[in-house]
């Protein structure tokens, strides 16, 4: 009878841990990671501008036609070698920014690309 | 006697029989082991083929790429260079044609100058137009920067 008692009580005691806790599971789920999606900046839309070429000889001429059309008689000025600087200068920043767009657009494509095989 | 004998070849027997069946028991759960081994190294080298393919597809990608990029940094050099040339093709001086010709130069001047904004719009990400896709002379081209905006014009003297 006895040992019926401590079988008894024993298996009331452990009662609460008869299948033992319940695991807890961790599993992780790739989740790929935002796309930046920047829009691309808007083309540059440049205004023109007027060159005027001026000599000793036609100086007189060209401030009067200025002051003719209403401009003021004033011209900032180059000299024929600061001119090919300044023309040389636009064309390797037009350089540039034509290589970095390429860059960026290398970018995205490669990129992608490889985001759409897989 | 006799009667032992029996009994202990007897359980021998059934020891024997117990032991041959449980070692085929093992033999078939290794089996099944080895042949899940099998699937995951299948697998494996399936996976590893598809990751060393998308290697060499990459690395075919970035040479495609840098290529590319050359070949446009080197068209680019070209329009700095044409440039150069416009102002100091052999003894030729701009100032001392300007004094003589001020008209006809601030012509030219102010039309280069046109055409060297559209390369700054083009170089920023500006569409061509119909006519800058279909030109393919000279006389159609944009002088200042033909590798961007002229794609079809082959150069020729």
């Amino acid at each position: 009878m006895n040992k019926i008692l401590a079988i008894i009580s024993i298996l009331l005691l452990a009662g609460c841990s008869i299948g033992g806790e319940k695991k807890i599971k961790i599993f992780s789920v790739e989740e790929p990671r935002a796309k930046l999606n920047i829009e691309k900046p808007t083309p540059l839309q440049m205004e023109e501008i007027y060159w005027h070429i001026i000599t000793s000889e036609n100086a007189d001429e060209v401030f009067k036609k200025l002051e003719d059309a209403g401009i003021d008689p004033v011209l900032f000025g180059l000299t024929d070698k600061d001119f090919e600087i300044l023309a040389k200068n636009f064309a390797q920043i037009r350089n540039k920014l034509q290589e970095s767009n390429a860059i960026l657009e290398k970018y995205k494509e490669y990129y992608e690309k490889t985001e759409k095989e897989e | 006697m006799f009667g032992q004998i029996k009994l202990l070849f007897s359980v021998l027997l059934i020891a024997g029989i117990a032991g041959a069946g449980m070692y085929v028991m093992k033999l078939r759960s290794d089996n099944a082991i080895l042949k899940a081994n099998q699937v995951q190294l299948e697998q494996s080298i399936e996976s590893q083929k598809k990751v060393l393919e998308q290697q060499k597809q990459d690395f075919e990608d970035i040479m495609e790429s840098n290529k590319q990029l050359n070949k446009l940094i080197n068209a680019l050099k070209k329009d700095l260079d044409d440039l150069d040339k416009r102002f100091n093709k052999g003894k030729r001086d701009v100032g001392k044609l300007a004094i003589e010709r001020s008209k006809v130069i601030e012509k030219i001047i102010n039309k280069g100058g046109k055409n060297a904004t559209r390369c700054i719009e083009i170089a920023s990400g500006s569409p061509l137009t119909e006519k800058e896709i279909k030109a393919t002379k000279k006389s159609e081209i944009n002088p200042e920067c033909p590798s961007i905006a002229n794609p079809n014009y082959v150069p020729y003297e």
